[in-house]
């Protein structure tokens, strides 16, 4: 909701409730959910993970926020209004998945017209270190049509830093980049983050969405199976893996909060010494099979 | 506006970074080389003889301008998702479609200048005239490739470039037909034809270079009426080409 004068609350940079979107069927039969009943929200200064299997909707979701499609249902609200808002899509910075650029320019060139275009202030030199800052010093001149698609991913990222964006939508970022380049990436996620912004990441890297994001929401067949922060969903059930011995053998018992307590009791009643108690900690890959039944749906 | 004048600057550098353009461009002065190399079966007609058909080969050029600059645009900037990053975030749909209108707009202009330049070159090599209209003939011409170029806008937003090409030159062609003749290619149903025909874009009236050829001056007024319905025209497609883009989905 909006309240009157600057003092604003319940404002999300992103709010999306009950989205769906349905795609024309096989030969204009019918349609095909792509993505429905879909609700989440990205709070201010979050770093929230988009998580699902190839064709889970995450794409499609992700072109409702930014007004390249249009929702079949529900609602989507950026800082509570519509997507098409101009004030509100001069906040946003977005990496396209497979970005790709008109290649009789070179990134200077881009940015330059990007800066007209969003009306932003700035110089020559304040591309060229941001150029520098992904990546790109030594071909800030050079044309587009000579990059490998590490670089039109380095040029995509400038163009999203571009405006110092308030919500950053990212759809798979880092997908085929090299291991120091999803590192350099990741660095500047977190840099951004620390300055303010909101992220908003699809990706299918599991171990940087665990790493880096504070929340994780998670899509199988266009549907929302889970949602929460990380510390929720990794340990969120409270599991405890119990050490002891049995016929000199070692054995670990994974067990609930609840039964934590009569399972020592019991291994002492037996006469088993119980060697360590320690939280049982999930990794995200295991919260993501075990969401989505490990199955493509 | 800042951000339409912007694209459209980048839409210009890109045109003019593209072969394509001076494909076109060399192809039209080809064609008027080859007009004022034809001789004349009459000697003193053949000045009449090579603006008139000077003049048909601008008009000509400015069809195949406007389907060389315009019809592949938006496929391929659908095609190689350079639309997503601009309409996603710097642009709005109509912003997108006015920059590269205006862009290929002035590219359309400057090639048919250059070619207007070539015809009265020709002219005062073969030591003829030129006539004081031959300058609002051209700029009808390229009201008529404004018009032209918003057609082709408006089909590109459905259809592929090579269908594109032909939807517009049939409505280039039907454009220059009277009432009269469109309504005999459907004898049995001429009041419909006819009513159809007052709808559809009337591109004659950009043409005046019958008159001129044969020295008849042109009325200011009627410059400026001619003028007045081609921007209208041109603003009418292009408002339609935008509510069928902004109608899409872009997957």
């Amino acid at each position: 909701m909006v309240f009157d004068g600057s003092i604003m609350a319940d404002i999300h940079p992103l709010q999306v409730i009950e989205l769906g979107k349905r795609f024309p069927g096989k030969r204009g039969l019918g349609t095909v959910p792509a993505v429905s009943g879909v609700t989440f929200r990205v709070q201010q200064g979050e770093i929230v993970g988009f998580i699902g299997h190839n064709g889970a909707g995450k794409t499609t979701s992700i072109k409702c926020i930014l007004g390249l499609l249009k929702p079949s249902a529900g609602s989507i609200a950026l800082w509570n209004k519509k997507p098409q808002d101009r004030s509100v899509r001069k906040r946003i910075g977005y990496i396209p998945e497979n970005p790709d650029y008109d290649d009789t320019f070179s990134p200077l060139e881009y940015l330059t017209m990007f800066a007209s275009m969003r009306n932003l202030a700035g110089n020559r030199k304040s591309w060229m270190s941001l150029l520098e800052r992904v990546g790109l010093r030594g071909w800030e001149t050079t044309c587009i049509r000579q990059y490998s698609k590490g670089m039109k991913q380095r040029m995509s990222l400038a163009l999203a830093l571009q405006s110092a964006p308030d919500l950053l939508v990212m759809d798979e970022p880092t997908g085929g980049l090299d291991p120091i380049a999803r590192k350099e990436f990741r660095d500047i996620i977190i840099e951004e983050n620390n300055r303010g912004a909101s992220v908003f990441l699809s990706s299918h890297i599991l171990s940087e969405v665990e790493t880096i994001c504070h929340r994780a929401v998670i899509l199988a067949g266009g549907k929302l199976v889970s949602e929460g922060s990380m510390e929720c969903l990794l340990g969120g059930k409270s599991m405890y893996r119990v050490v002891t011995v049995s016929s000199e053998e070692r054995t670990e018992l994974t067990v609930p909060e609840a039964e934590l307590q009569s399972t020592i009791d019991s291994l002492r009643q037996k006469g088993l010494p119980v060697l360590k108690v320690e939280l049982a900690l999930k990794s995200l890959e295991d919260v993501f099979l075990s969401a989505t039944g490990g199955e493509r749906k | 506006m800042k951000a339409v004048f912007t694209f459209a600057l980048m839409t210009l550098r890109m045109l003019f970074r593209r072969r394509t353009l001076w494909g076109i461009l060399l192809v039209i002065l080809l064609a008027l080389a080859g007009i004022a190399s034809v001789p004349s079966f009459d000697v003193s007609n053949q000045g009449r003889f090579v603006l008139d058909f000077g003049l048909f080969g601008i008009e000509l050029g400015a069809l195949l301008l406007a389907l060389g600059l315009a019809a592949s645009l938006y496929p391929r900037d659908r095609e190689t998702r350079t639309l997503m990053p601009l309409i996603a975030v710097p642009l709005s749909r109509g912003q997108y479609l006015m920059g590269r209108f205006l862009g290929a707009a002035i590219v359309q202009a400057a090639a048919l200048i250059v070619t207007c330049l070539g015809l009265m070159l020709i002219l005062i090599l073969h030591g003829l005239h030129i006539p004081a209209d031959l300058l609002p003939a051209t700029l009808l011409i390229l009201v008529e490739g404004w018009f032209l170029l918003s057609t082709v806008f408006f089909f590109s937003f459905f259809t592929s470039p090579p269908l594109n090409w032909p939807l517009t030159t049939m409505l280039f062609i039907v454009s220059q037909m009277s009432v009269a003749e469109f309504a005999g290619l459907v004898p049995s149903a001429p009041g419909l034809m006819r009513s159809l025909r007052i709808l559809l874009p009337h591109a004659d009236v950009f043409h005046i270079k019958d008159p001129i050829a044969h020295g008849f001056q042109i009325e200011p007024v009627y410059f400026l009426i001619a003028v007045f319905y081609g921007v209208c025209y041109s603003a009418f497609m292009l408002s339609l080409a935008l509510a069928v883009f902004r109608s899409r989905d872009l997957k």
